[in-house]
């Protein structure tokens, strides 16, 4: 699974990383460290990924169709 | 806004006999936020609006739009070039009241504060506040615990978060918090416009005093120290003083009475569902999940506004340039588009996309700090009052606008 997260919409809320800390890291400014990029999601955390992408109020994350 | 479908109504459109019938008024071009009828009906119209009215209007004063769906409003949030801060939040705001930054703005004056204040409130910094906020929690439960009873709002819920804020984040003295809650609630409820603005030229004035006094002492890099540093306008000039007191301003009316009622809504619910009680006392680790669940139906912000800076189209609606619009959080967070059975409250419903935090630029900056003041009263209040209910005979007692606050909860146990 992966996601793709989108490089204008995050405002950090942080809640991507509260659900998923394994998945999504905060930079410095406390926003999404792979802003306008793609994130590989292991297998044993699918779920919180998924979490932690339905918690987003921007919608700033989604899922990358294979 | 992006280029993506105009979401449609669920279901038939109402006719205005059949709104009449049922809320006493033609919601889709008469609504009201101040309506008595909205506060008894809160959840039934909210759901109303979500699901068969995506945009109504208001007559009331100079008249004002409410955008409802979860889509409609995140989208508008989102496009603050179309929907513009600059002119206010508040419907009918009352004349002379001075702007509040940051809230009241747009980039790029919003983006230089917020890059600075951010960091004040950030989920680490918030978290340092953990333990200074339950030892709080306990001193307030210590003060009522023996009498069996409690009126909830006055004797915890309006004290916790002030302290919070207060104490630990502005290390402001906790004394004078009665006035500044009287003043953020008068503010914003009184029925009379010009009682607003005298409560609310009280605020201003107690926090400037403050803020006078920290800018004559050495410098400090806390939270007011960066507020007095400052920050430089687009145009090269410093941010006038005024602005620098609007923002205490802003963080006071942002800080206090609107985590008050997540907090007794969810005490409420927890004084009334013993089931629900008994399941976060043997899930504890549930509580941080049962938090958000707790604020998507619990919104202390019903709506705020923005100025549409062109002519827009929304859900079919055309809106002029200049007219003044409400995102209404509370009812995109009951949005059956995005969630299973959105009046219904469940507290293993995860992933909640909820919007009492806002969305956007101006998305609720001590959102960190709210959801610690609320975790530590929950987990501290069913450790040491495990049992309790609303006093027989006894109601909550609402007061709903733009924002929507409880007044009372009386507890025994």
């Amino acid at each position: 699974m992966k996601m793709k997260i989108d490089e204008e919409l995050c405002t950090d809320h942080g809640r991507c990383a509260h659900f998923a800390p394994n998945v999504f890291r905060l930079d410095d400014d406390r926003y999404n460290a792979d802003r306008g990029g793609i994130v590989e999601i292991s297998a044993g955390e699918e779920k919180n990924a998924t979490m932690g992408l339905k918690s987003c109020p921007e919608r700033a994350i989604s899922i990358v169709e294979e | 806004m992006k280029d993506e479908p105009i979401t449609l109504p669920l279901g038939e459109p109402p006719t205005k006999g059949q709104m009449i019938a049922r809320f006493g008024r033609d919601l889709v071009t008469d609504f009201d936020l101040d309506d008595p009828g909205f506060n008894d009906k809160f959840d039934e119209t909210l759901d109303f609006l979500v699901r068969k009215c995506p945009v109504v209007h208001s007559q009331v004063g100079r008249g004002y739009y409410l955008i409802n769906t979860q889509d409609d409003v995140r989208r508008s949030a989102q496009d603050w070039q179309t929907f513009s801060s600059a002119k206010g939040y508040m419907p009918n705001r009352p004349e002379g009241m001075p702007y509040l930054m940051p809230e009241e703005s747009d980039p790029p004056i919003h983006t230089e504060w917020r890059k600075v204040l951010n960091p004040h409130l950030s989920p680490k910094v918030s978290l340092s506040y953990e333990q200074p906020i339950r030892d709080d929690v306990n001193e307030l439960i210590d003060r009522f615990i023996n009498s069996g009873e409690c009126e909830f709002i006055g004797e915890f819920g309006a004290l916790l978060p002030g302290w919070a804020f207060f104490k630990n984040v502005l290390g402001l003295p906790i004394v004078d918090l009665a006035m500044l809650i009287e003043g953020v609630e008068e503010g914003t409820f009184s029925p009379d416009l010009g009682t607003r603005a005298r409560h609310f030229g009280n605020v201003f004035a107690y926090l400037e005093k403050h803020l006078r006094w920290r800018s004559e002492q050495s410098e400090r890099d806390d939270l007011i120290g960066t507020i007095l540093k400052g920050v430089t306008y687009d145009n090269g000039e410093p941010a006038p003083w005024e602005h620098m007191v609007s923002i205490l301003v802003d963080l006071t009316f942002g800080g206090i009475a609107t985590t008050t009622f997540v907090m007794a809504s969810a005490i409420h619910h927890l004084a009334t569902h013993p089931d629900q009680r008994q399941l976060l006392i043997d899930n504890p680790a549930m509580i941080d999940n049962a938090i958000e669940e707790y604020a998507r139906f619990f919104p202390p912000l019903v709506a705020l506004g923005r100025t549409c800076t062109r002519n827009v189209e929304i859900a079919g609606t055309e809106i002029r340039a200049g007219e003044f619009v409400m995102l209404t959080y509370a009812a995109a967070s009951r949005d059956p588009r995005h969630m299973e059975d959105p009046g219904k409250i469940d507290l293993t419903r995860t992933g909640i996309p909820h919007s009492t935090f806002g969305v956007g630029w101006h998305r609720c900056i001590g959102s960190n700090l709210a959801r610690i003041e609320l975790s530590t009263t929950i987990e501290e209040w069913l450790k040491r009052i495990p049992e309790f209910s609303v006093k027989p005979g006894t109601e909550p007692v609402y007061v709903t606008g733009y924002l929507r606050s409880m007044r009372k909860l009386e507890l025994v146990w």
